[in-house]
């Protein structure tokens, strides 16, 4: 399969079952609101050290706020739920309650209901308010008012935890480094259109993909040396001569259709600056397929196939 | 669903209305509600015309031209919605433990007393020991408030239109813009009631009763 002149590889890429939830996050303006998502959802790009992977998925408008405000919308992946929930109440405490007019909210309905800020409501030191209010819906929700600096931090007590996708991935392969890097920025400029899922890794590319093992008997993953260009020629190398620089790009969803509809529209996009724009190939990071549950098959889901 | 409108007859005595709930009168035909015993002589049909309307959405029951000879409506409410269009006695919403309760005249003494949950809204004026000894929920005033205001409340929220008279166990915090009031007015506007016209964030906060807990709080909205 060619796009563009773009050569799309018959492979797959690999991803895992994973537990994932969305936060509202609202305060006064975008600047504050932008403020403590990026606080939220820093140093939050891979499981492997991060114990998350979280990132912006959307802004929303002051119709779609529970408040009022203006806000974002954040989704957070871990690999159990027990991560998730520690993680979750670690980064609501030190990024939202302590962010000036920011407030939290759910932003998903599930069986499963984990503390946003059940717990932080201690904070309060007794003085802390519960309402009960109805939604839209007429359904009670509860609220923690929490008396802070600013005047009142404001936060639902619980929100909505499902089972999730993370690791659909797919890998550019170009002429030049700086080619690369502006089709990955096309990719996820056209991959954060979409609802449901995040690219977690700075700016939402990663450079250093990994593979499983290491010659040093500590380490469970090393550079994936198959996709690093300086190395062709002395491993067993994935790369033909014209490639010199290899990114990738990490997607997690909710759902196999969001991450496969997401990788499509980044793909498309990346090669939408073709052959002549040094954008060589479309390959996809996996394990053989042994390890993870989901495959995620580059040519399918380019012509349109983008159910399990 | 069940919307059963009770329309009141004019009475020359006080009428004890705790029996008639929303959730106590759900299913049942206009003959078994007329039949239900108010006191020891007393009906339903001696003092109500009723209707029901079985295609409702939400369980609900609406009181007409009552008076302040309407006592405990409301009272212990768990669940749906209570309108009183005019006037109600003493112990309007007294225990209500869920629901809404909305009375667009006035409503005698210690509406809401001993309130756990829900919302209780009087687009009227509210009577001596209004919220007393409430334990929580959401009591909201648009006329003005009697005496002993929120004596004895414990937690929960007094909204207020009007600033109540000065009482020595409750304490001025100041005045406020608090964001969760958007959330609380967004409810009301679902509402058919004056509260949904509420817009202001912007408030003085009291916090009482100091005679006990402590941890109620009165909101009083400013233009």
């Amino acid at each position: 399969m060619v796009i563009n002149g773009v050569e799309i590889d018959d492979t797959f890429a690999e991803a895992f079952n994973m537990r994932g939830t969305r936060i509202l996050i609202t305060a006064q303006n975008l600047r504050w609101a932008y403020n403590a998502a990026n606080a939220m959802t820093g140093f939050a790009t891979s499981v492997i050290g991060c114990g998350v992977e979280a990132g912006i998925e959307r802004e929303l408008t002051e119709d779609e706020t529970p408040d009022g405000r203006p806000g974002l919308s954040v989704l957070m992946f871990a690999m159990g739920s027990k991560v998730l929930m520690q993680q979750l109440e670690t980064r609501m405490g030190q990024c939202i309650l302590t962010c000036p007019t920011a407030a939290a909210f759910a932003g998903i309905e599930s069986e499963d209901m984990i503390s946003l800020g059940k717990h932080l409501r201690f904070f309060g030191d007794g003085y802390q308010v519960s309402k009960q209010i109805p939604d839209a819906n007429g359904k009670l929700k509860r609220y923690w008012r929490i008396p802070v600096m600013d005047g009142e931090f404001l936060t639902e007590e619980t929100t909505g935890m499902v089972r999730a996708i993370g690791g659909g991935n797919f890998l550019v392969l170009g002429a030049s480094q700086a080619q690369v890097l502006t089709a990955c920025e096309a990719a996820i400029d056209a991959m954060r259109q979409l609802p449901n899922v995040i690219m977690p890794f700075p700016g939402g590319v990663v450079r250093s993909g990994s593979k499983v093992g290491s010659k040093y008997p500590k380490m469970f993953a090393s550079t994936n040396d198959a996709f690093c260009p300086t190395l062709k020629g002395v491993v067993k190398s994935e790369l033909d001569p014209r490639v010199e620089s290899v990114m990738e790009i990490v997607v997690n969803g909710l759902t196999f259709e969001d991450i496969a509809v997401s990788m499509k529209a980044g793909i498309e996009a990346a090669c939408s600056l073709g052959k002549d724009n040094g954008i060589l190939r479309i390959s996809a990071g996996n394990y053989g397929g042994k390890l993870g549950q989901h495959h995620f098959k580059l040519r399918p889901i380019l012509s349109g196939e983008v159910s399990a | 669903m069940s919307h059963i409108t009770l329309t009141a007859k004019a009475v020359a005595r006080s009428v004890d209305c705790r029996a008639l709930l929303p959730e106590a009168l759900q299913g049942k035909t206009v003959a078994e509600i007329a039949s239900i015993k108010l006191a020891a002589n007393l009906s339903v049909a001696d003092v109500f015309e009723v209707s029901v309307d079985t295609a409702s959405e939400a369980a609900a029951v609406t009181f007409k031209n009552t008076t302040s000879a309407h006592q405990y409506i409301g009272f212990g409410m768990t669940t749906g919605q209570i309108n009183v269009v005019g006037d109600a006695g003493d112990f309007l919403g007294a225990q209500l433990q869920n629901g809404v309760l909305i009375c667009t005249g006035n409503a005698g003494a210690r509406a809401g007393d001993r309130m756990r949950r829900g919302m209780l809204l009087i687009e009227g004026n509210a009577g001596d020991y209004c919220g007393s000894d409430m334990m929580a929920g959401t009591l909201g005033v648009l006329g003005t408030t009697g005496a002993h205001l929120g004596y004895g409340m414990k937690r929960g929220t007094l909204l207020l239109a009007h600033t109540p008279a000065a009482q020595a166990t409750w304490v001025d915090c100041g005045f406020h813009k608090l964001p969760f009031l958007n959330i609380l007015y967004k409810s009301f506007k679902r509402l058919d009631s004056r509260f949904a016209q509420i817009s202001s964030q912007r408030v003085q906060r009291w916090m009482g009763d100091m005679g006990g807990l402590g941890k109620a709080e009165i909101l009083v909205i400013q233009s």
